[in-house]
């Protein structure tokens, strides 16, 4: 199992700073959702928590060793991301795409183990991708699109998957296509699953833990309905809403009203 | 059923995509057939059986054209573009856009201005034996002072395109002053550099040459699957272990290197650093060995073909092979711009 956590994290962009002395240890082995309104810091304490920005103060522990210090091909053997807006290199096939998530695993020697092969197989069934093996990224319609950038990932073999707003973009049925998928390799491969999401509902539905997030500092953390009250959303996303407990799943469902404080 | 099959030696192992190594044969065979009619064609045509006799008496008459003259200047040719469409590749892939080159990324730019320089200042002292390495040195030059501009706690592929394209407009300027103020044949001579010539090779210099193109190969070797991923995002590259600034880095300077050598050795040929591995990009789909295999051979093919129209279309004068590369490279380039705006 492997845990992963922010200590103390400062960081920001130039002069800016986003995150303040922000700490947040992620439970091992179940999905957690960062939640909270634009620009509260959420998408920059996952890439912090990736090792794309490195912290102006304080540390992520990574497996009870800072990130930074550790060889990044190390730390990929541990963690996979899949940032915002991916671009996949032009022409490049779905299986050449998934191919690349086993870089951290190969040398100068072996650069297709049959263990490799057999991964990039496992990676390509789970995502039901096989009949789009051969085909160009470009050409894939935007769910399959998802489905081949979380192949990759899965093809890299790691104990935690990290995931900037894997749904964005994607239509209803996509999204629950892309949540049901990472709620299965959480389940059924024990994966530890970080990512940020912007619909609150399909977090509540997804999340064992939500982190509410607002201004670079955590708001509150904890189970779906410890986190998702009216409330909390109220200041969370300066947003008056209903939350009643969804009739079919039992999570929280918000029901959001206009944006005023006196309603 | 996948088209990738693996070549697997204890631990050693390979994905290959036999596909493209099939088409990797077939150009192997062009270029094998244009390095046959270079040795055969010129002022002195060769017949099949006299370029055999030829090759087999390096004494005769006919042997001497074919060993002294005809084979050091194609070998010279296939090595300078072999070098610069590899320099090309790797750049396409650092900056990850199919329209950039040594040409646009100030690496020629340098390379000449530092040749035309000493042609213009050392040259009468010190012979034409230091040529190349003052075009090398005016090529890496050039790519640390567009990387040093483009540095921004790292690079970014967008800023060194930039910094290239401006830094080459200036280096063009200083070669034209210099070119202007000086005594004619100077001027005549580094003319002809400018354009790009494999003109009176010998052997010393194949041989200066390939030494440090194989030591340059050598480099790649182990940078390939780098170069390959090179073609990655930041965030995506970094989160499957890639030193993305590192690796960034020793590639461009890889291909500045590659560059530099091509154009000491075979002036400033333009156009195939660009042409050769987008045509390979579209033979060979998807990266892989295969495709800069490819690269390297089609750039070979495109100076050898181009330097044996400049020396037998027009005899007896012996014209630069880089106006018949630009004749055929220009209208292309044109022709994907045009392609790809639309």
């Amino acid at each position: 199992m492997t845990t992963i956590a922010a200590h103390e994290l400062s960081l920001g962009y130039q002069r800016q700073k986003i995150l303040h002395e922000l700490s947040l240890v992620l439970p091992e082995g179940r999905v957690s959702v960062l939640v909270g309104s634009n620009g509260c810091g959420k998408s920059t304490l996952l890439k912090a928590l990736a090792r794309l920005l490195t912290p102006w103060q304080g540390n992520v522990i990574l497996e009870g060793y800072d990130i930074q210090q550790q060889p990044t091909k190390a730390v990929a053997r541990l963690l996979s991301l899949l940032p915002q807006h991916p671009v996949a290199p032009e022409g490049i096939t779905v299986r050449q795409l998934v191919r690349l998530g086993r870089h951290p695993h190969q040398g100068w020697l072996a650069q297709w183990s049959e263990q490799d092969e057999r991964k990039v197989e496992e990676a390509l069934t789970r995502t039901e991708l096989n009949a789009f093996a051969e085909r160009r990224v470009e050409t894939l319609s935007g769910g399959q699109r998802q489905r081949a950038w979380i192949a990759m990932a899965v093809a890299q073999d790691t104990p935690l998957m990290l995931l900037d707003e894997p749904t964005s973009f994607l239509d209803l049925a996509h999204q629950m296509e892309v949540l049901e998928l990472l709620a299965s390799l959480n389940r059924e491969s024990g994966k530890t699953i970080v990512m940020v999401l912007h619909d609150l509902n399909l977090a509540c539905r997804y999340a064992d833990h939500i982190v509410a997030m607002r201004e670079g500092r955590i708001l509150a953390q904890g189970t779906p309905h410890e986190v998702i009250t009216r409330e909390r959303v109220k200041e969370i996303f300066h947003l008056d809403c209903q939350v009643i407990d969804d009739p079919y799943f039992h999570t929280p469902l918000c029901i959001p009203f206009a944006r005023r404080e006196d309603a | 059923m996948s088209e990738i099959g693996a070549l697997r030696i204890g631990a050693f192992s390979r994905a290959v995509v036999w596909r493209s190594w099939r088409r990797v044969a077939i150009v192997a065979m062009l270029l094998g057939l244009a390095l046959v009619a270079c040795l055969s064609l010129g002022k002195v045509p060769l017949p099949p059986h006299e370029l055999r006799a030829a090759l087999m008496a390096p004494g005769s008459d006919i042997g001497l054209i074919v060993w002294q003259l005809r084979l050091p200047r194609t070998l010279l040719g296939v090595m300078a573009g072999g070098a610069l469409a590899l320099s090309g590749w790797l750049l396409q892939q650092v900056v990850r856009n199919p329209l950039a080159s040594p040409d646009t990324l100030g690496v020629t730019g340098g390379a000449s201005a530092g040749a035309v320089c000493y042609l213009a200042f050392l040259a009468s002292t010190l012979g034409s034996t230091w040529l190349p390495l003052a075009a090398a040195t005016g090529a890496l030059t050039a790519v640390g002072l567009v990387y040093a501009m483009a540095w921004q706690q790292g690079v970014t592929p967008l800023r060194l395109v930039l910094m290239g394209i401006g830094l080459s407009a200036m280096l063009a300027a200083v070669t034209t002053f210099v070119l202007l103020s000086s005594p004619l044949s100077t001027t005549l001579s580094a003319y002809v550099w400018l354009t790009g010539s494999v003109y009176g090779s010998n052997w010393t210099e194949v041989l200066r040459l390939a030494s440090w193109f194989a030591g340059a190969l050598l480099m790649m070797v182990p940078l390939m699957r780098f170069a390959l991923l090179a073609s990655l995002d930041d965030a995506l590259a970094v989160g499957i272990g890639v030193r993305v600034q590192l690796s960034r880095g020793t590639l461009t300077l890889l291909a500045a290197g590659l560059a530099g050598i091509a154009v000491a050795w075979g002036g400033a040929i333009a156009f195939v650093g660009l042409v050769a591995p987008h045509l390979a990009r579209r033979l060979v789909p998807g990266p892989g060995a295969a495709q800069i295999v490819m690269a390297s051979m089609i750039g070979s093919v495109m100076v050898i073909l181009a330097d044996l129209l400049g020396r037998t279309l027009f005899l007896p004068l012996d014209l630069p092979a880089g106006i018949f590369v630009a004749a055929v490279g220009a209208p292309f380039f044109l022709g994907l711009l045009i392609w790809q705006v639309r």
